[in-house]
């Protein structure tokens, strides 16, 4: 079992981002949402559970890419230079998400949670400015 | 099929809500039953392992026992020899070469064993293996199932009809918009300082005591507009501001 509660999480990210950025999900057991000010109010989730701390926020819809196949390949060939974060495909409410995300081990320390956030968040904006000629143009 | 071919057939297949409730579920379930066949095959797997050695021991023992028989009908059949009793030699050479045939057998029972008890042993560490990637595969497919969850809890806090998850590219746009805005209001800035540019020259005339309250200009153009009206000015139809003046007038003896 990890050693974090959600309540100790999100007490100690609550110092690191500001009480009103952190807020326990309470709709979702053992998740947090971290809104990111540094990285343009970014919405992280971190889901805490036995053995693994989960973070991930959305990078862009499936709807809004333009070439799904070659923003796949772009995403494939990004990922490997992409430190600490992954690229990956998911389903939320029905609807094909791109997401970005990281894993830690359930015993990471503070520091190395925050690290990660704070790494999420700007390799999803650097992944989402390269990664726009993909995007259908508004 | 790997279990994770299986599920990510799965995750494939379905791409609706319901659909995705449903991977969610099988998932669960596909790795549940999994976990229950390896841990079944691994109980297996160790009973069988623990009765081989416990058969291999005991053909072990006899092995031993059979050889020390061998060294002492070797000596029987040795003495008998030497005594000339070719008979006798004979008759224990018979039980000898029983003794050694069942040497063999048991020697080749204990070879077969040990090969048995190899690879019980290499199934139980694969077994073993394949039920920590199990665990880790439920941990996994729990903890996403969780982050879905979340997401969409997320998703359910954005008020409004036309609620809409917020992705790295809404970020990226308001990154862009404050960088913008940042932008644009120092631009402002700049020119606002350039427009005034008698604004700082206002700003020093203030600290010299040489400008007023804009509201006062006024006051002061009709006191000046007349040559020395000022003094001549009853009291009783001086404003607070006008007695505020003449007392300091009088105060630093300007026209006395």
């Amino acid at each position: 079992m990890s050693h974090w509660t959600i309540e100790q999480l999100s007490q100690r990210l609550a110092e690191a981002f500001g009480s009103a950025n952190v807020a326990v999900l309470e709709d979702a057991a053992g998740a947090l949402q971290v809104v990111l000010a540094e990285a343009g109010d970014l919405e992280i989730t971190l889901v805490a559970s036995e053995d693994q701390i989960h973070v991930s926020t959305p990078l862009v819809a499936g709807a809004q890419v333009q070439d799904r196949a070659a923003f796949n390949e772009a995403c494939m060939r990004l990922n490997p230079i992409n430190p600490l974060s992954n690229l990956g495909l998911a389903t939320v409410d029905g609807k094909d998400m791109y997401v970005v995300f990281g894993e830690l081990s359930a015993d990471s320390t503070e520091a190395q949670i925050v690290m990660e956030i704070r790494t999420l968040g700007v390799n999803a904006i650097d992944a989402i400015e390269t990664l726009k000629p993909f995007l259908v143009h508004a | 099929m790997s279990i994770l071919a299986k599920i990510f057939t799965l995750l494939r297949g379905t791409s609706t809500e319901a659909g995705q409730a449903v991977v969610d579920k099988n998932a669960i379930r596909i790795l549940d039953q999994e976990m229950r066949d390896s841990a079944t095959e691994l109980a297996k797997s160790k009973e069988a392992l623990t009765s081989v050695m416990a058969q291999r021991q005991l053909s072990a023992n006899r092995g031993s026992t059979l050889l020390a028989k061998r060294k002492e009908y070797e000596g029987y059949v040795q003495g008998a020899l030497a005594k000339g009793d070719e008979n006798l030699a004979r008759e224990v050479a018979v039980k000898l070469s029983d003794v050694e045939r069942d040497l063999q057998s048991e020697a080749t029972n204990v070879q077969g064993m040990d090969t048995s008890i190899t690879s019980l042993k290499t199934a139980i560490r694969n077994t073993e293996t394949q039920l920590t990637r199990l665990k880790q595969q439920i941990n996994t497919v729990k903890a996403t199932e969780a982050v879905q969850r979340a997401q969409s809890a997320v998703s359910a806090r954005h008020s409004g009809a036309n609620s809409k998850i917020g992705t790295a590219l809404d970020s990226l746009e308001r990154i862009k918009q404050r960088q913008e805005e940042q932008g644009a209001r120092m631009e402002a800035a700049q020119q606002l300082e350039h427009e005034s540019g008698d604004g700082d020259l206002q700003a020093r005339l203030a600290n010299a005591g040489l400008v007023n309250d804009p509201s006062n200009v006024d006051g002061i153009l009709e006191r000046l507009r007349g040559p020395q009206r000022a003094v001549i000015i009853d009291a009783s139809t001086e404003t607070p501001e006008q007695q505020k003046l003449l007392a300091a007038e009088s105060l630093f003896g300007d026209r006395k």
